[in-house]
């Protein structure tokens, strides 16, 4: 169906997934892949790009523009420019919900949050980057000590009332804390509560940093635990915008971008 | 690739001792009288960010102590001082004050240690006349040791002291206006050599770099540096990639030291506490923040930065404390900020590129 | 100043206070706690500390307006305050306040979120937070008209002051005491001398009274009277077994710290000092089973008193010494009302954190012989870098030279998330351990 039309490419390869995604010459979404990035992100790039593409029925050559995102942008020798992922979550967000002013990004490896402004452009963000708390591997790292599969930690977290509540802002002194309260019988439906509304506060000092301006949109792997939307949305007093596949936001933002032309040539590292 | 690459400070240091005869101090950070080291035939030789893996040092120090420190005490601590005749350490900080103890009362070094209090801010009278009166009894201390101080040679030593900041300002506001040809990695090395070098070698070298820069620059974006040094040194380069250009700086090694003014009286000491009291606002006076926040915003004005880099050393009291203040003052004003935590010696990590990258793109 | 303000402090001061004091007396007598195993019988003092530190906070809410109000630093000359009639308010009392009751990480979360790093001081996040959101568990604090700052504990509280007086728009004045690397030098007390000098005209504009010398002058010799006696409160802890443990005089020096030069803090201490005289007379101990006595350096970690307190109960040993308490009784033979401004800088300058390590050393081999100390835990405190940088070498050397042991805890003065509760009872554990065999 777009077999004559100009196509735009963005590829997000984070550390642990890696997501590719076309858009039409109007900008409009029209495939996107998802897979595990493995060791090789050049690779895993190829791959992605290779699947988006079958599953548009496009060919390479109609790609007029790429560009690279995320944690390996410099192993995609192939696209065209890099951007960085808060450019691209910020223009991915505002495209899909143009009422966005604040987008929460929450990765697997690290978390951020930006200030949106006219157009989809970055206005102000913070990242947390050194820290496993407030990001996907502290729900990891929790649902394995729990033996709960990650896929269920959200839902678990949804059901039934009480809470406990984990005081440490450290990851690995919240694994202990979690260890005790194991052993101390509290149930396990009440410790994962607890570890959702640990991890929505640590990521909430960020919002509120950057501050809440127009509607939030939440963006990245841990928007599908609904355990974490629902406390985020709480917190904010209202609802934000989630999209069906929060994790490919970077990757529509970064075909947005090559859109749009700029960013850094990708041949500079 | 430097124009002026730095000479290997070990050989230089030896030179240093072995042709003229100078006695060699490791000096902590930040603000003391070089002047009057130079009037007694020493050479200061700063301690910032040493190229040393840490070991011995985290016996002696928690893990909230900041990387200046804990570097510093580790070059002690590794024999690296064997070269040096003394210590002197400026009252800088909390950390900086109890590694002088630590080094001076529980390690048993059988080195020289000095040490140099600076009135803190507010300003008085009293504070004009102590820092005099503490600046004669540093000579006096170190007149022990180097043999008295020749009045006409401290008279001879401010006047480089004045030379230096004399070329310091040009480049600056050379750079400022756009008329400096020297990339962002360049200038550093270049203002940072004075960490060490006699100035009988350093203004030579800053008139060499003056006469081999002047044109205009590139064009592309503005920032404004700001912190204790230019942390990590790879930012520079990485700031020289992405064609964005250091305009200005509120770097406690570099402008808020050499940006001096030394006035005009005949007693040398009157001199130097001018220059002391006339420096720029640093935080390691305890100046107000409206002095720091009218210093950078004039500093944006008459560059044209876009934006302002807060490159934090990790556990800085002095600096993070004024940094909230200062980043909404920025942002009142429309200039982009970008506040990093950063480790010396670790490089720059992808993280941070991108964080930098990213704050790039918002003032692009 | 205004009329209506400063006749309803008055009101709160004479009837307002008093009121409240009866009504806590009946609420107190409502709640009779178990009495523990581990613990001599509670001190008949606490009642009446409660009593002052509740009232100081209670008048704090109407002193704004009222009188000219400082907020000051705990080694802040106040003496030179006291004259020109300033109610004062301690920041940092009130943040040890916070951490006690539990409140700082909320507080300081307000802080953060406006950019103050996790890493700074607690008790300037603290304080932040409070500025920020107005909240605070003693219901309110009075807006200062000054802000008065002495860099002999930390240089961190002129950070944290300029801050405030950035913010508020309130003028600071800082007591700048060098640090004495080696001896106190003339100059430097000539330095501080002139400083008094030069704040009294500021002090007169920001208070409108005028300095008069002779008051000041009774002011030093109050607190001079006060501190002394505060240091015999603490000697009654020679006696075998002390009659207090040091816990319970983390709390009772806040009168000290922040009611210094008034009369209240004077009739508090010869109060206490009976109290506690009569129990060391009578052989009654703060804790039934004394087998061990140790010090405690540092400032406390305020949120683990209680489990503090009943832990080491438990393992029979008591705190009868620490450098931190010990500070407000240590520089008191400097005070001397006949030469005001020199005496006031001596006092100031020389207190233990503005000294080098080697005086710090010193000062506690003197308290563990005086006070028989079998051991020492030293609280690595996050917040505290002057206290807390060189803490590793000082373990090392008392053990070297006075085979005393040691256990480091790293914790902070208020901020519980940098408490790792497994961690320190790992190490407690292994202390207990050292000493018992």
């Amino acid at each position: 169906m777009t077999n004559d039309m100009d196509c735009f490419a963005g590829i997000d390869v984070g550390s642990l997934s890696t997501e590719a995604v076309v858009v039409d010459g109007a900008g409009v979404m029209v495939a996107f892949s998802i897979l595990e990035t493995g060791a090789n992100s050049t690779e895993a790039a190829e791959k992605a790009l290779e699947k988006a593409l079958e599953e548009a029925g496009v060919s390479r050559d109609q790609i007029k523009g790429m560009v690279a995102t995320g944690y390996g942008r410099v192993s995609v020798p192939f696209a065209d420019k890099k951007v960085t992922e808060i450019s691209c979550h910020s223009l991915g967000a505002f495209t899909l919900y143009p009422d966005t002013g604040t987008v929460i990004d929450i990765g697997g490896q690290d978390s951020k949050v930006i200030r949106v402004g006219p157009g989809g452009k970055v206005l102000d963000f913070t990242m947390n980057d050194k820290c496993a708390a407030g990001t996907g591997r502290f729900l990891e790292v929790m649902a394995a000590k729990l033996r709960v599969p990650l896929g269920e930690m959200g839902s678990l977290s949804l059901s039934g009332r009480g809470e406990v509540r984990i005081s440490s802002v450290c990851t690995v002194f919240a694994e202990s804390e979690v260890v005790s309260l194991v052993a101390q019988n509290h149930p396990r439906e009440e410790i994962i509560r607890g570890i959702h509304r640990a991890i929505v506060n640590r990521v909430w000092s960020m919002v509120r940093a950057v501050g809440v301006h127009g509607e939030v949109t939440m963006s990245g792997g841990v928007a599908k635990n609904g355990g974490v939307v629902a406390f985020m949305e709480e917190k904010l007093g209202r609802p934000m915008h989630v999209y069906k596949e929060p994790q490919i936001v970077g990757a529509l933002g970064a075909a947005l971008h090559a859109m749009k032309g700029g960013g850094q040539p990708s041949s500079s590292s | 690739m430097s124009r002026f690459p730095p000479r290997p400070r070990k050989v230089y240091l030896q030179e240093q001792k072995a042709l003229h005869g100078r006695h060699l101090f490791g000096v902590f950070p930040a603000q003391y009288p070089k002047e009057i080291l130079w009037a007694m035939n020493a050479l200061p030789v700063e301690i910032w960010d040493p190229p040393i893996e840490v070991s011995h040092a985290n016996a002696h120090l928690q893990p909230y102590i900041c990387s200046v420190v804990r570097l510093g005490l580790e070059l002690v601590l590794q024999g690296h001082g064997d070269i040096l005749d003394g210590f002197l350490f400026p009252h800088t900080c909390d950390s900086i004050q109890n590694l002088a103890s630590i080094v001076y009362d529980y390690l048993g070094l059988e080195k020289r240690c000095y040490f140099f209090y600076h009135p803190k801010a507010p300003y008085r009278e009293s504070s004009r006349i102590y820092y005099v009166q503490e600046l004669k009894n540093l000579a006096e201390r170190l007149g022990e040791q180097l043999g008295p101080l020749d009045l006409s040679e401290l008279k001879r030593c401010v006047n480089q002291g004045q030379q230096i900041a004399s070329i310091v300002r040009e480049l600056y506001t050379m750079r400022s206006e756009s008329k400096l040809q020297a990339s962002n990695a360049e200038f550093y090395s270049v203002i940072r050599q004075g960490e060490y070098l006699h100035p009988e070698d350093f203004i030579p070298l800053l008139e060499a770099f003056l006469a081999a820069s002047r044109g205009r620059a590139e064009e592309g974006p503005a920032v404004i540096l700001s912190g204790v040094l230019p942390n990590p040194t790879e930012i520079l380069s990485l700031l020289d990639q992405l064609g964005v250009r250091v305009a200005e700086d509120d770097l406690l090694a570099c402008s808020r030291r050499l940006l001096v003014s030394y006035g005009n009286a005949s007693d040398p000491y009157e001199s130097l506490a001018e220059a002391y009291f006339a420096m720029p606002p640093c935080t390691t006076k305890d100046s107000p923040l409206e002095e720091r926040v009218g210093y950078v915003l004039e500093k944006a004005n008459r560059s044209g930065a876009k934006g302002v880099i807060f490159t934090m050393v990790k556990f800085c009291e002095p600096e993070l404390f004024d940094v909230p203040q200062l980043v909404d003052a920025l942002k009142a004003r429309g200039l982009a900020t970008l506040v990093m935590d950063t480790e010396l010696n670790q490089g720059m990590s992808g993280q941070m590129r991108t964080r930098v990258e990213a704050f790039v793109e918002m003032m692009t | 100043m205004s009329l209506p303000r400063l006749a309803r402090y008055y009101l709160m001061k004479d009837v307002g206070a008093p009121a409240l004091m009866g009504l806590s007396k009946v609420k107190k007598k409502k709640r009779r706690r178990e009495p523990s195993p581990y613990f001599g019988p509670p001190l008949r003092s606490n009642g009446r500390l409660r009593e002052i530190m509740t009232r100081h906070y209670f008048l704090s809410r109407y002193a704004e307006g009222a009188k000219p109000v400082a907020w000051v630093t705990s080694g802040a000359p106040v003496e030179i305050l006291r004259p020109f009639d300033f109610y004062t308010v301690y920041p940092e009392n009130h943040g040890a306040l916070c951490g006690a009751q539990k409140v700082a990480p909320e507080l300081c979360a307000v802080a953060e979120e406006r950019g103050y790093h996790q890493d700074l001081c607690s008790y300037a996040r603290i304080d932040l937070g409070v500025c920020f959101s107005g909240q605070t568990p003693v219901g309110r604090l009075p807006k200062p008209d000054l802000l008065f700052a002495s860099n002999n504990i930390c240089q961190t509280v002129v950070y944290w002051y300029k801050a405030l007086s950035h913010i508020w728009n309130i003028p600071l004045i800082l007591f700048d005491t060098p640090y004495n690397f080696e001896e106190i030098k003339a100059i430097d007390i000539s330095y501080m001398v002139r400083q008094f000098e030069e704040m009294i005209p500021e002090l007169e504009r920001i208070s409108g009274k005028r300095f008069v010398e002779e008051r000041f002058q009774e002011i030093i010799r109050l607190a001079k009277d006060s501190s002394f006696l505060w240091g015999e409160v603490l000697a009654t802890m020679k006696a075998h077994p002390a009659p207090m443990t040091i816990f319970d005089a983390f709390a009772h020096m806040a009168p000290i710290v922040s009611l210094r030069g008034l009369p209240v803090a004077l009739d508090y201490y010869r109060v206490l000092l009976d109290e506690l005289k009569e129990r060391a007379d009578r052989g009654i101990g703060a804790i039934k089973e004394e087998r061990k006595r140790l010090m405690w350096d540092n400032i406390a970690v305020w949120y683990k008193m209680r489990d503090f307190s009943n832990l080491f109960a438990e393992h029979g040993m008591n705190f009868v010494t620490a450098t931190y308490t010990d500070a407000w009784a240590q520089t008191t033979p400097y005070m001397d009302e006949e030469h005001p401004f020199e005496s006031m800088a001596k006092t100031y300058s020389l207190v233990i954190l503005n000294n080098n390590l080697n005086h710090r050393l010193k000062l506690m081999e003197c308290l563990i012989k005086a006070y028989q100390v079998d051991g020492l835990v030293i609280h690595s405190a996050r917040s505290c870098k002057p206290y807390s940088v060189g803490q590793y070498d000082l373990k090392r050397i008392l053990m070297d030279r006075l085979g005393v042991p040691s256990v480091i805890i790293e914790a902070d003065i208020t901020d519980s998330r940098a408490y790792s509760e497994e961690q320190a009872r790992t190490r407690l554990d292994a202390f207990f351990e050292a000493l018992a065999g």
